[in-house]
This record gives structure tokens, sequence and C-alpha cells, in this order.
């Protein structure tokens, strides 16, 4: 079955994809953000908030499944350019929760986490493809081998040597020259879009709360607020 | 640390976080604080992060405890979210009294819950137990317990 094309209403348009650069420059996120500084909305939400002492009831995430129209043409992608691995894809099979509705499974595992991605191709009674909404996760992100910032750099670069474009990075998600957006968690990452504009991040290098710890100590950012 | 060795390509080594669109940040956030006991790690807002300005969007980023954040909640101000691009996803409790007290606040917050894992074709987790829920947009969550724990 030849995949629809379509193009989900969140999707960056390319225009925009070669301004995104521009939010490293701290004069350009000045600029965007005028309107809420000089009417005093704008407030602090940097990477300052982080102080998490307290252990959740979850470990850690284990499993994502997302929808594609082309089990095949997804998993090439995950693939080349991921260096995922292929596990298993199984036969159709009765969908979880819609009477009627059958889903193919293929379970794809990261260097060091087994089955973390399931690519999904649902099909409706009808047996018609789901075409992915793009819709219900704003994106998912896989942590690189080595996990520095010189990773995530080598990786862009090999992205690009394999003919894959970002849309949006290599950047650093905090306020630091050269490679800060201003956005808060300190991972560097880059985003790509899969076939089915799936947008899956790319990232190392994230604030734990051993680093935190280390510039703040036992101070919670909103104390410092 | 993860590792990465020689001159081989860099691949992904484990997934590591995951932003799911809401349409209700505050019910949203209630939700996991409550039921996973998740830590608000940070906020970015279009009145102070100027991607989410461009993008029109507002994400709240919650932490299981070690890293900034595993989970973040986004809500997009101009678009409409649905359930239509994931059909799942799954966590890992920290330990069999988190999994256990997980399913007894799901049952105290009236969320129903499902035995087992969601997909048929999904292994069984090695010795433990697995049941789902859905949050308040009908993302479907998969809860996990290792064996071991």
């Amino acid at each position: 079955m030849t995949p629809v094309s379509y193009v989900p209403p969140n999707v960056l348009p390319p225009l925009l994809q070669k301004f995104a650069p521009l939010l490293k420059r701290k004069w350009f996120r000045a600029l965007v953000l005028a309107p809420p500084t000089l009417t005093g909305r704008r407030f602090s939400n940097k990477t300052e908030d982080y102080g998490v002492f307290k252990p959740s009831r979850i470990a850690r995430i284990a499993q994502v499944s997302i929808f594609v129209q082309d089990i095949a043409r997804a998993r090439q992608w995950y693939e080349t350019l991921g260096g995922l691995r292929h596990s298993r894809t199984g036969e159709e099979e009765p969908h979880p929760f819609k009477e009627g509705w059958r889903i193919r499974c293929c379970y794809m595992s990261a260097a060091e986490h087994e089955e973390c991605l399931v690519l999904v191709e649902e099909r409706d009674p009808e047996g018609k493809v789901t075409v992915p909404s793009g819709m219900s996760f704003f994106h998912t992100a896989f942590e690189l081998q080595g996990n520095r910032l010189e990773d995530v750099l080598a990786f862009a670069a090999q992205a690009k040597q394999a003919g894959f474009a970002p849309n949006y990075g290599p950047v650093r998600h905090n306020g630091e020259p050269p490679l800060g957006d201003g956005e808060t968690g300190g991972n560097v990452a880059c985003y790509f879009y899969d076939p089915d504009y799936n947008n899956v991040e790319f990232c190392a290098a994230m604030d734990t709360i051993e680093n935190y710890r280390a510039r703040y100590g036992d101070a919670k950012g909103s104390s410092r607020a | 640390m993860n590792t990465h060795v020689g001159n081989a390509p860099i691949a992904a080594a484990k997934l590591q976080h995951h932003v799911i669109y809401v349409s209700d940040l505050k019910r949203s956030k209630d939700f996991y604080t409550r039921l996973f006991d998740l830590q608000f790690s940070a906020l970015n807002h279009p009145d102070s992060s100027a991607a989410m300005r461009l993008a029109n969007m507002e994400m709240h980023f919650f932490s299981f405890g070690f890293y900034h954040h595993d989970i973040c909640l986004v809500k997009h101000h101009k678009l409409q979210m649905d359930n239509g691009s994931m059909l799942h996803f799954s966590l890992i409790a920290r330990d069999s009294a988190a999994f256990a007290a997980i399913r007894q606040r799901a049952k105290e917050l009236g969320v129903a819950t499902r035995d087992g894992r969601l997909i048929a074709s999904a292994k069984a987790p090695p010795g433990g137990r697995a049941f789902c829920l859905q949050d308040p947009d009908h993302h479907w969550i998969e809860i996990l317990e290792e064996a071991g724990q």
C-alpha cells in the first residue's frame, strides 16, 4: 500500500526551519519576547527551576509505540539514522482497544534498551491503514551513545553526511552560547521528522540532579527565584 | 554513563524522554503528579520562552528524580491534540511497592485499570506484572514491574 502524503499541522514549515537557528542568538530571543517583557508578563523559566530531590514512583520510560503507515519505510529510517536494531516484527493482531481493528507491530531496540520503540501499522475494519496525525506527542527522545555534547555534534554531522536534515538543532537547551537556545534541561539535541512526521529527538548531556546539586547544593529552584 | 566505542557511527543508546500533547495542562499535571509522584521541574511558557512563543505552545517538564525531565506535557494553543499518532507508552515502576502504590492510587482516583500488557505481542515483563490505564486525554499508559526490584 502506497503511503498517503500528509503533513501534520504542527510540522515546522521549511522557511521556519531555516530561521530556527536564530533562537541561539540572545538578541533574537529578546526580540521574540519583547511583548511580554514590555508588558511585565515575562518571568524566569530557566533550568534553575529544577530542584527535584524526591524520587517518583517511576524509574524510567520503557517503551513508546507510534503509528506509521509503512513499517518497512519507518524501520529503515530508524535503523539508518538512529542506529536502532530490528528486534522482531509480528503478524497482524487484534487492536488492543478498537473492536474490529488490527495492528502489526515492529519492535526496535536501541544499543542499551531492548524493544524501546514499537512501530505500529493500525488498520481499520476495511484494512485501511491509519495516517499518523502528528498530534498525540510533540516528540520522543533518544539519548545517544557517549552522552556528551560532542556526541550530538558528531551524530548531527554523520546524519548530514547520510542525507538527513534536522528540523531543529543541534542546540543546547540552556542559555549558554554558542549553542544555547534559552530553553530548559541542558540537553544538547537535534530533531528530525521520521517518514510519517513523527518528531524524534537525539540528545545527550541532560542536566541531572547530580550536576544540579554540584551547582546549587540543596537549594530548590523556587527558593532561588 | 552509556558507552560509545571507537569510530563506529553514533547510535541511540536508549529511550530517554517523551513529550505528549495534552488538552488541559492543569488537569494533566494533577493526574501525573498524583498518580506517579512525578516532580515538576520546569515550565516553558510563551511569555518566557522564545521557542514556545513562536510555536504557540506551553510545556511543563517532569522528572522521575534524576534527569531534568523524563515526561513533558505540552499544550498547543492553536491546534487540537488527538490520539492519532501514538498507541501507548510504558513506564517502569521504581519497585514493587511503587507498582502497587500506583495501582492503589489509580483506584482512589477512580481511574480504570486493565491487567497485563496493552499490546498482545509485547514481551511479558520477566517475572513482573503489568497493567494499563488512560490519562485524561485518553493516552494509554502501561505500568511495568521488573523482576527483582
